[in-house]
């Protein structure tokens, strides 16, 4: 039970770090980022092959990977992501699924195709009651609320921060400020992929890295996404934490089933809620 | 209004002869519908039979998803949920139920047809990103239900043979010839059937929606009803392609339900030019050769892809077809009246 609980707070710990530059990136600039896998993936084979350099610090070579795929961020930002604003919302599907394929071309390149496995940093466990928990899951799930409360700080009391709350409530009201709000966004846009880049690395112990390991995150990231609200922070929160235990408790009785669940259960909030309130989204 | 549509599929070929011979100079569907035969059946010897067969099944499929993506402007990231479903369910009625292929065909056809009135009803409710994203977690559902949870129907990962279809009539689908004008045959009436449905007012109503969907409705059309049933339409249409490649390989794994081949199709419409049926079929047979001759030379076919895909997005939007017509108005030439044109 508690085994359960632990497990479906971990994935949802991880499916938060990796929805909420999603989440961002569709709130402020109305784009479905595709791409935001790719820099998951990439952080992870880049934090492979730092690890070694750095001695086999697992917190190090961590940072250094996050640092690593700023640039990259930065280029996709930049060149694909800033170009699509205000497109209509298939082009940018299609543009930013064609930067994950081609990352992920690279890393086929570079890397190669077979799984690469990284070891649990910390290999501890400690019994709770009648369960034995992974002293790294448990990490995970502590570093998740603390990343929530940071964020909720970072948005709630900086200047950037707050800018951007009002850019995800109304972008177009920022601008007639006359507040940049692309240059901003330009930050958080980092900000997302460093958080993605984070949950990546913290899942890589707990699954096999492989080039094609960003394409069912990314659709259990939509679905967080989908689920919370798209463009609600604390939403988004709320909806991965909600999944990782839904899919915790199906996989425990069927194991397959897991991930179909979190569609499942997408398509009943879809069914549920309103639709008129996305719809605005498309424009 | 949907009320013609529905008499031109029950008998397609009697009324539309004689409207077709009577209007021969104005309307040149039944030229063009020569001319792809005779294209198809150009690329034959070259590409040999068993090729041109698929090269005729993708065209159906991307022209189905060009009923919903080029003329609604509604992006599934889920088609290929219903090319599956047909596939798999022809050939599981085949291999348990009756060895008669009309009737897995129909059966494949009917129950695709279900399931998209069923989910139509849950992602007709949104657009833009939200439908893309539904259709492709219903996808993956589908993709699951033939892999995991019925597998011992569908076999899994090993996939289902319906080698044992008996021949009905003169159609003996494991003869290849027979798939090839079979397919041929289909693919000229969706062709067929979908251009009386974007020139009728339905075709003009969800090319409306495209444009803008709360001006449509602020004119009295109940934009749900329409949008719902040009998704069955597709969807239907996506299933009959399905259902054909099972016939032409008697044989079905779960790669007939993976999401990711929705990215052909895409690819494929956006080629050809998305919005005009030439389009489709342009974009089906050129995106087939790319793919099948490509990885000849080049073995990075993924970031070719995603290249060719950024080209066309940021420079290239109306694609080859597009593209063609937009050099032919430039000149002066207003003979040419291209399909859709005005809507795209």
């Amino acid at each position: 039970m508690i085994q359960t609980l632990i497990q479906g707070l971990t994935i949802g710990g991880i499916l938060y770090f990796v929805s909420i530059g999603l989440s961002l990136t569709f709130g402020t600039m109305r784009v479905l980022n595709f791409a935001h896998v790719a820099v998951y993936t990439l952080g992870i084979y880049f934090f492979i092959s730092i690890k070694p350099l750095v001695g086999d610090m697992f917190p190090v070579a961590l940072v250094l990977a996050m640092v690593a795929m700023v640039p990259f961020a930065y280029v996709v930002e930049r060149y694909v992501i800033r170009r699509l604003y205000g497109e209509s919302v298939d082009y940018t599907i299609i543009a930013t699924y064609a930067v994950l394929l081609i990352v992920t071309n690279g890393i086929k390149r570079i890397w190669g195709v077979q799984p690469q496995p990284v070891a649990d940093p910390i290999g501890k466990f400690v019994d709770l009651g009648d369960a034995t928990i992974s002293v790294y899951r448990l990490s995970i799930v502590v570093l998740a609320f603390l990343v929530f409360a940071g964020l909720n700080l970072f948005f709630r009391r900086s200047v950037i921060g707050k800018i951007v709350t009002a850019a995800l409530d109304d972008s177009e009201g920022v601008r007639r400020l006359g507040l940049d709000v692309n240059r901003y966004f330009g930050i958080v846009f980092i900000l997302g992929s460093l958080l993605a880049v984070l949950g990546g690395v913290l899942y890589a112990p707990m699954t096999a890295v492989q080039p094609y390991m960003g394409f069912m995150i990314l659709l259990l990231g939509f679905a967080t996404v989908i689920v919370g609200g798209m463009g609600n922070l604390n939403g988004t929160f709320y909806a991965a934490i909600a999944l990782g235990l839904v899919m915790a408790v199906t996989g425990r009785f069927w194991s397959q089933a897991a991930e179909t669940m979190v569609f499942i259960v997408m398509g009943i909030v879809l069914i549920i809620k309103p639709l008129d309130t996305y719809s605005t989204a498309g424009k | 209004m949907s009320l013609p549509i529905e008499i031109t599929k029950e008998a397609p070929a009697a009324p539309a002869l004689k409207a077709g011979l009577l209007t021969l100079g104005k309307d040149r569907t039944w030229l063009e519908m020569v001319v792809m035969t005779l294209a198809f059946l150009a690329l034959w010897p070259v590409l040999g039979q068993h090729r041109v067969t698929d090269f005729i099944i993708f065209c159906i499929l991307v022209l189905s998803f060009d009923l919903l993506y080029g003329y609604m402007g509604r992006l599934s990231f889920g088609h290929i949920l219903y090319y599956g479903t047909g596939g798999y369910i022809c050939s599981v009625f085949i291999a348990y139920i009756t060895p008669n292929p009309l009737l897995g065909m129909a059966a494949g056809i009917f129950v695709a047809m279900v399931v998209a009135m069923l989910v139509g009803l849950i992602v007709s409710r949104a657009d833009g990103a939200p439908f893309s994203l539904t259709n492709l977690a219903f996808n993956q559902i589908g993709l699951f239900c033939a892999l995991s949870a019925f597998a011992d129907w569908t076999k899994g990962d090993n996939g289902l043979p319906s080698t044992n279809m008996q021949p009905v009539l003169f159609l003996d689908f494991l003869e290849k010839p027979v798939n090839f004008w079979f397919s041929l045959f289909w693919l000229l009436v969706v062709f067929y059937l979908l251009k009386r449905l974007t020139r009728s007012p339905f075709g003009v109503l969800i090319r409306s929606i495209k444009e803008d969907e709360s001006r449509v409705r602020f004119v009295g059309y109940s934009t749900f009803y329409y949008k719902w049933l040009t998704y069955v339409i597709s969807c239907t249409l996506a299933s009959l392609a399905g259902v054909l490649i099972t016939l032409n390989y008697t044989f079905i794994s779960p790669h007939a339900m993976d999401p990711n081949a929705n990215l052909d199709i895409i690819f494929a419409s956006l080629l050809g030019g998305a919005g005009n049926l030439y389009g489709a079929v342009v974009g089906g047979i050129l995106f087939q050769l790319i793919k099948n001759y490509l990885p000849i030379w080049v073995s990075d076919w993924e970031a070719f892809l995603g290249i060719a895909l950024l080209i066309l997005v940021f420079n290239f939007r109306k694609g080859l077809t597009g593209f063609v017509m937009e050099r032919w108005a430039a000149r002066g030439q207003s003979a040419m009246q291209p399909e859709g044109g005005e809507a795209i």
